[in-house]
């Protein structure tokens, strides 16, 4: 099926050109890079823009390195990047476990780690990840640059805190500066490529400091307060891990829709928050598993 | 028999480098110039309402419009055994995504606008999408209509009700049965819609030139029955068979999806609409789930009578079936279920009611396994069922009761030479049934499952085949048949029944894909009968060129024919052991005889095949006295599976299928068959199924939300075991196989689901959701939601099969 | 309408567009390689895969003028000398049946073995989930990239045949 409306493509040279055009035609103009998204929507007919500003020859915003003690993802950095960044092994495993579920090969070689979270569709794989690490998301408008921490990014649905014209450069996030491990449970319907009925993405600090976030259980991707307070400063004990994931369910607000029930999302949660503590904490104790597998579909070697 | 050299073998397929290289080309592929035209449809967006008006004025002002065709171009209808379609809606549509006009462009995006201005303004109707309300008492009538419509004579049709097809089935004495049974035991179970999701979406082409040749260019299944529907259904416009001409190139994939005719008649139409240029329609993978054909969904209550010993008294087995807004075809899939509810088994007392339902959503139809995997879920979850109850093993249970050659069957005639026994035997060594596994994991459990199943082809009792077969200059053959290589080898197997007979290796035949003006005659590739039934074909063919040859050799030698025999692409003689006529030398150019002339000529033949002790003359009232059914395809099949009592998530450790195909052609294109039919049926019982809301909207038309596996989904390993008890009547003893591979499957699940944790689910699909919720005592049903996932909206349990419309 | 200039399966192509083309309908209806076909235009099926500068990609998803200056390579560009190692392993396993989802198969494998010469049974099934096949059950397929691999047509140097 053909894309039956008609837009403008530019491909501006630079990077305040690109930011000019995009604050001059305001909502009319989308911001096009891996596009994966956009093309469907496009297709159909969800959205109508005038013009798309392809930002995809902004060397600038391509990579992922290493600023200010954060990891800096690039607005270019495509989930295959991500997957194969010998940096983010390194540094932040749990971005590379995430991404390996996101999609397909073929959609995570142009689909980008900044445009999933632009798209912010509820069950954004992304999200969680960067919730339980407080990244901040760079961007820049015609009124210069501005950082948006995580937490106020979702505003719902499709909704960020992006004003028209503005432009996600980046998004960077802190290394903990500490011990740290973590885990990135999704809730399929295929052990191959499917959207998230539900995610859970868990990171444990030395010094016992637990951080949770969820995805596709609520309309944005949230992070888990009081389940983090409940386990601030204990031990996983098997008791300890029951009430915390009976506590995260109390934290979500799943929904019934073409994915899953609500009450299997929710059953799941309780599920999926114990043994992404325990694999985490595994981790964190050096016993493996590696990055990369799905515990709610593999057991842990 | 003396031993064969290419029936048996394992053969490279002679189409897969044109595959892999990308060559293979399909109907989207083909070009037609800058004169192509496009078509988009206009749908209905309501399941059922009058069509008041339709305002064309806009669409048609656009720049590039050519044509815009709506139901008042072509009042005529179609269907291929029950005339209840449209071309285009007339007055009343009847399904979300029905046709009601169609906009034909230069470009497809001027199509698509210019559709989005056609007006069409509704009277939206109440509609019936539940069964119970179908067959209620003042049920709403889908086609009130209904008693004027022409169908085929094996049709019972009732009038000013929904029923569109009643097929009875009636074997000795069910109560008489019950009562003779230790143990009576009934229950209900539910299947929910399915699609075919070949990945090539329907396309066609069609053009009407101007000297009234009409030729369509489809991916189709059916080229000869799509020619005779288009010409019956176009008849008023004086066109006739000799005038259309369908070419079929490779078809990626069918299922059934592109048996008879859906979608197709729309460009047929178009063409004659803008007569001279050619004009494709091609679905998008919405319109793919909406307007081709779906699996229909089924709600049946099945009663068994079984004595202490194991023997099955009597099956009682009613089949209402959500068969959708037409029955043109599907009413055939209940027509063949109401003939062999009973599966595999030998069954004294038997009463079978299978009921045809029009609802207001999108058309059943014909789908790989036609019927039988819908009925073999209950079927097959109730053997178990029972043997647990009289406290016998499932297996053995099956293997007192299994079917065997000369048994009755239910309708009367006799059952095939059959390997029943013998395929449960191996299939359940396979799986070491018998034998508990554990999990290593804590929170997993492991269960086995076992089933059986049997299939037969659904086919008028006139489906005949016929084959051309021609030599070239360097001794090569071409084939020339209308069976449809649809991906289950077609091609490569008829290449090896002429190669059998004929010496010459199948990787010197060609059979190319059909043309209906140029290749013979073939009713349609479905129910798995090519195999058999164009198989004879091409072997009577095969067999009249080697008589050519043979003649020929005699007439100029000599020798007597008894003596003559092929051997590697020669002729020798039996009597002059150092005679050794290469084909090549003569197939063509003849045989010099000592004066210089030449004998013989061009070798051609052909042959033909119809199933000729089949009739469809059986009793209304008990299907009694017609011999509908050729032959049925036995075996059984076993899975272990490991189950995830948190998540409910289900991994298949081993999956095995044994078959008797009578005499595999090809063995490693039947463990094809088998693998890929496998998957495809634990996929509709572990994750597919199509949701409706309760307006008949389908709320995942596509591939994100009704997913089919992927490479990651498939069982841990599958082991094909192909049995060969021969078919009498078959090419070298094959029957066929490409349904039945996926029959046994949702019947696996259940029980082997049962057999881990303990749960016994009655409707399909048993997710991993599914199995969590009701781990938990939470039924699935209760939690759903609005979305219409099945046939019967409320609790199964009270569905009341017996209305006093169905009474 | 754009011009874009692409290289593609080796040789340098133009092709008019307007900047609501996507790359899946202008290769085929416009630079005339039939290989990626049409089956959901939403990503899911990989059927319309190609490889963009040497990666598999849903050519569905992209718009053409997006691809101006890259290098793509079809099924029509593999191959070209007789089939690779790869693709004579799929004809060994008579790997495809309707052969539909072959192209999109046969590219991702190609690629997979790129990066990985010796992939084992599961990573070539990660990296085959994207390209759905409704006939084979994958099995065989799967033996057959795994076997290419284990005889060496995953090694670069086999490349040359193209
Ligand atoms: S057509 Fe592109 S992924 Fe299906
Ligand atoms: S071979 Fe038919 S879709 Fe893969």
């Amino acid at each position: 099926m053909s894309i039956a409306c008609e837009f403008d493509y530019r491909k501006p040279k630079t990077l305040s050109k690109a930011i000019r055009l995009l604050a001059k035609r305001g909502r009319q103009a989308r911001v096009l890079a891996g596009g994966t998204d956009l093309v469907g929507w496009l297709r159909d007919a969800l959205v109508a823009p005038d013009l798309l500003v392809d930002i995809k020859g902004f060397d600038d915003l391509k990579g992922i390195g290493v600023k200010n003690r954060a990891l800096v993802i690039g607005a270019l950095a495509t989930f295959s990047d991500v997957l194969e960044s010998d940096l983010v092994a390194e540094k932040l495993p749990l971005f590379r476990e995430m991404a390996g579920m996101v999609a397909s090969n073929g959609v995570r070689n142009r689909a980008t780690l900044v445009g999933n979270i632009c798209s912010a569709v509820p069950c954004c794989d992304a999200g969680p990840v960067l919730q339980v690490y407080n990244a901040v998301v760079h961007v820049r408008g015609p009124n210069g640059k501005r950082k948006i921490p995580i937490g106020q990014w979702f505003l719902g649905p499709r909704k960020t805190a992006l004003r028209p014209g503005e432009l996600a450069t980046s998004v960077a996030v802190p290394f903990p500066g500490k011990k740290h491990a973590g885990c990135f449970v999704k809730l399929k319907r295929y052990r191959g490529e499917d959207l998230a009925q539900a995610s859970v993405a868990v990171l444990i600090l030395a010094g016992r400091e637990y951080r949770l976030a969820f995805g596709a259980v609520a309309p944005i991707a949230v992070r888990g307060p009081r389940t983090e307070a409940l386990l601030k400063g204990k031990a996983l004990s098997p008791d300890l891990l029951e009430e915390a994931g009976r506590l995260a369910v109390e934290e979500v607000v799943p929904i019934t829709d073409i994915r899953s029930t609500k009450e299997y999302r929710a059953l799941m949660v309780e599920v999926m928050v114990r043994r992404g503590l325990k694999t985490a904490a595994s981790r964190l104790a050096g016993k493996g598993p590696a990055y990369g597998i799905n515990v709610m579909e593999e057991d842990a070697p | 028999m003396t031993a064969m050299k290419f029936v048996g073998q394992s053969a490279t397929r002679i189409d897969e480098l044109a595959k892999v290289t990308g060559a293979a080309q399909f109907v989207d592929d083909l070009d037609f110039g800058p004169n192509l035209l496009y078509a988009e449809v206009v749908e209905s967006p309501h399941a059922h309402a009058l069509i008041k008006r339709i305002d064309a004025s806009r669409a048609k002002k656009v720049p590039g419009v050519v044509r815009v065709v709506t139901g008042k171009d072509f009042p005529y209808t179609f269907g291929l055994y029950m005339q209840d379609r449209f071309i285009f809606a007339r007055d009343r549509v009847r399904f979300v995504g029905e046709q009601v006009a169609a906009v034909v462009a230069r470009d497809p995006v001027t199509a698509r606008r210019a559709a989005r201005l056609v007006k069409v303004t509704y009277e939206p109707l109440p509609h019936v999408l539940d069964l119970k309300e179908a067959l209620g008492e003042d049920a709403l009538l889908v086609h009130p209509d209904l008693k004027n419509y022409s169908h085929c004579p094996w049709f019972f049709p009732v009038a000013d009700t929904n029923i569109a097809h009643w097929r009875k089935t009636r074997k000795g004495d069910v109560e008489q049965g019950f009562r003779e049974a230790d143990m009576v035991f009934e229950d209900t179970y539910t299947v929910p819609r399915y699609a075919h999701c070949a990945i090539e979406p329907h396309v066609i082409v069609g053009q009407y030139d101007l000297a009234g040749r009409l030729t369509l260019w489809s991916s189709s299944q059916s080229p000869y029955t799509q020619r005779h529907v288009f010409a019956e259904a176009l008849a008023p416009l004086g066109l006739k068979h000799q005038d259309i001409r369908v070419i079929t190139p490779f078809v990626g994939g069918g299922f059934g999806g592109k048996a008879g005719v859906s979608m197709e008649i729309i460009a047929a139409a178009l063409a004659l609409a803008v007569k001279g240029s050619p004009v494709k329609v091609r679905w998008t993978r919405e319109q793919e789930f909406y307007n081709t054909y779906q699996r229909q969904g089924v709600i049946a209550r099945i009663k068994m009578g079984v004595k202490k010993d194991g023997a099955i008294t009597a099956i009682e087995h009613t089949l209402h079936w959500d068969a959708g807004a037409y029955v043109e075809y599907g009413a055939n899939v209940v027509n063949a279920v109401g003939l062999s509810a009973t599966g595999p088994y030998r069954v004294p007392n038997v009463k079978i009611d299978s009921v045809c339902v029009y609802t207001n959503l999108p058309p059943g139809g014909p789908y790989r396994g036609f019927g039988y995997s819908e009925f073999h879920f209950g079927l097959e979850s109730h053997m178990n069922r029972v043997a647990k109850m009289i406290e016998m093993d499932p297996v053995e249970f099956r293997r007192r009761n299994a079917i065997r050659e000369g048994d009755t069957l239910p309708y009367g005639a006799h059952m095939n030479p059959c390997g029943l026994v013998e395929a449960i035997d191996k299939a359940a060594a396979e799986i070491a049934w018998g034998k508990k596994e554990e999990s290593t994991s804590p929170h997993k459990a492991i269960g086995k499952g076992f089933a059986c199943f049997w299939k037969a082809p659904a086919m008028p009792p006139n489906a005949a085949s016929a084959a051309f077969l021609k030599f070239n200059e360097d001794g090569s053959l071409n084939i020339s048949v209308s069976g449809m290589e649809i991906g289950q080898g077609f091609l490569t197997v008829m290449a090896q029944i002429a190669a059998e007979v004929l010496t010459v290796p199948p990787g010197r035949i060609r059979v190319e894909t059909p043309d209906t003006d140029r290749n013979a005659y073939e009713w349609q590739t479905v129910g798995s009968h090519v195999t058999w039934g164009c198989g004879n074909a091409v072997k009577a063919a095969a067999e009249e060129v080697r008589d050519k040859m043979l003649q020929v050799v005699h007439r100029v030698h000599g020798f007597a024919k008894e003596d003559l025999y092929f051997e590697d692409e020669h002729v020798k003689c039996r009597s002059k052991p150092d005679f050794a006529l290469p084909f090549k030398d003569f197939v063509i150019s003849g045989i010099q005889t000592p004066h210089g002339n030449f004998l013989g000529g061009p070798i051609l033949g052909s042959g033909m095949f119809m199933p000729e002790f089949t009739s469809a003359t059986g009793d209304p009232e008990t299907s009694q006295g017609g011999h509908p059914n050729v032959h049925y395809t036995v075996g059984a099949a076993g899975i272990v599976l490991e189950v995830d009592r948190e998540t409910g998530k289900m991994r298949v450790l081993k999956a095995v299928l044994a078959v008797d195909v009578g005499q595999a052609i090809n063995p490693d294109l039947v463990r094809s068959q088998i693998v890929g039919g496998l998957v495809q049926g634990l996929a509709t019982a572990l994750y597919e199924d199509i949701r409706y809301s309760l307006e008949g909207k389908l709320l995942n038309p596509n591939f994100t939300d009704y997913k089919i596996p992927t490479a990651l989904d498939i069982p841990d390993k599958i082991v094909p075991i192909i049995i060969e008890v021969a078919q009498p009547d078959g090419p070298f003893g094959a029957r066929g196989v490409g349904e039945h591979t996926m029959i046994a499957a949702a019947a696996l699940v259940a029980n082997a689901l049962e057999d881990a944790v303990g749960l016994r689910i009655k409707s399909l699909p048993l997710t991993a959701e599914k199995v969590a919720l009701e781990l938990r005592g939470i039924r699935y049903d209760d939690v759903k939601g609005s979305t219409m996932g099945l046939c019967f909206m409320g609790d199964p349990q009270q569905y009341a099969f017996f209305t006093k419309n169905s009474k | 309408m754009k011009k874009i200039n692409l290289i593609l399966n080796g040789e340098s192509r133009t092709a008019a567009v307007a900047p609501h083309e996507v790359l899946l309908d202008v290769l085929r209806e416009k630079l005339g390689v039939k290989s990626p076909k049409v089956g959901c235009e939403r990503g899911d099926c990989g059927a319309c895969t190609i490889l963009l500068d040497g990666k598999p990609v849903c050519s569905c998803l992209i718009l053409a003028v997006e691809v101006d200056g890259q290098e793509i390579t079809t099924l029509e560009g593999v191959g070209r000398n007789g089939p690779t190692p790869l693709q004579q392993s799929f004809i060994r396993h008579n790997a495809f049946q309707c052969g539909f989802c072959a192209p999109g198969i046969v590219l991702a494998a190609t690629a997979l073995l790129e990066k990985n010469p010796q992939p084992s049974a599961h990573e070539a099934q990660e990296a085959l989930s994207g390209n759905l096949c409704r006939c084979t059950g994958y099995e065989a397929i799967i033996e057959s990239v795994v076997e290419a691999g284990r005889e060496g047509g995953g090694k670069k140097k086999s490349r040359k045949g193209q």
